[in-house]
């Protein structure tokens, strides 16, 4: 097997390996709002997801979803003290 | 090669893969990564356990397929029989490991007995995580160069092992002849190494390993090459029967 050259060292900034962490979110039914269920640490969208899921199995969850923290958007008078809290 | 023969052969290879995942959890690289590769274990043996009561329902049939086989009975694939040698390793050989139960899988999910389709629909479900995570994995270490080199070299030595768990190409499939399984081992697997091939390439990887078959006698009900290796046998196997309940 070959496996093409030139890419990055892991770790290095702005490397696909850079541990973000990722918000976790599910419902267990389609009545259900869709809830903040905490955090994951993960250097890619794949380990985010597989670490989500097997961290928090607490419930058989109908949808569950991860997006990066830096994704959201803090607002309002408050925006600089906002941290992203697990309901 | 009868469908509990095919099926024994998923469960035992999904007992050792789950023992690997027990083994190796240590090696795992942070908190996280340990629960998933536990939580890939637990969902392993939940596979074998699943299996093993389809197969043998009632106690002393149950007790006798999870912990009265010696290591001649114990049908997994030959590809985990040598222990990983590095994460790379590890990384590779479950997910090679993964694909090609759920590949054999695959061809069950319109079996006539929707228990066994719900059997394979379930493991294929499971597998989706598996694979991901090995997935994840392959992200990262293409990056790095030390990595990369030792992810060529246990491909090199581990695909050959994986191709030749779907049997010699001339043999005859009584399952597919009966209607029981979709497609034959052939056409599975083709499908299995145009999938790794196509995944690896995504990652920057080609994939041109060659499929030379290991030495020793093929075993059709068993689909393996030789007994089980002691050492191995000596991780898998249930250490004290009497404190079963």
């Amino acid at each position: 097997m070959t496996i093409s050259k030139g890419k990055r060292r892991p770790g290095a900034r702005g490397s696909s390996t850079e541990a973000r962490y990722y918000e976790v979110f599910g419902r267990t039914s389609s009545h259900d709002a869709l809830t903040h269920l905490g955090s994951v640490e993960a250097p890619n969208p794949d380990l985010a997801q597989v670490r989500a899921w097997y961290i928090y199995d607490q419930h058989e969850w109908r949808e569950m979803c991860v997006a990066p923290t830096d994704a959201f958007v803090p607002m309002g008078r408050a925006a600089q003290h906002t941290t992203i809290k697990a309901v | 090669m009868t469908l509990a023969d095919e099926l024994l052969c998923v469960a035992d290879t999904k007992l050792v893969m789950g023992n690997w995942l027990a083994e190796t959890v240590m090696n795992g690289r942070s908190l996280p990564d340990y629960a998933a590769m536990l939580g890939m274990c637990t969902t392993s043996f939940g596979q074998t356990r699943a299996l093993y009561q389809f197969l043998a329902p009632g106690y002393e049939a149950y007790s006798r397929l999870e912990r009265g086989r010696d290591r001649d009975e114990i049908c997994s694939m030959n590809l985990l029989d040598a222990p990983p040698r590095n994460w790379e390793d590890q990384v590779l050989t479950i997910w090679l490991a993964e694909r090609a139960t759920w590949t054999m899988m695959s061809g069950f999910l319109d079996h006539p007995d929707r228990r066994v389709a719900a059997l394979a629909r379930k493991i294929g479900e499971e597998a989706y995580f598996h694979l991901k995570y090995a997935s994840g994995w392959f992200r990262l270490l293409v990056e790095e160069d030390e990595s990369r080199a030792a992810l060529e070299q246990v491909y090199d030595a581990r695909l050959p092992l994986a191709a030749d768990w779907f049997g010699p190409t001339d043999l005859e499939d009584p399952l597919h002849a009966a209607g029981e399984r979709a497609v034959t081992p052939e056409q599975l697997r083709t499908s299995f190494l145009v999938d790794v091939a196509v995944e690896l390439k995504s990652f920057g990887m080609v994939a041109s390993a060659a499929l030379t078959p290991p030495s020793g006698d093929w075993r059709d009900d068993a689909r393996r090459r030789g007994p089980l290796p002691e050492g191995l046998f000596e991780v898998i196997r249930f250490k004290d029967p009497a404190l079963a309940h």
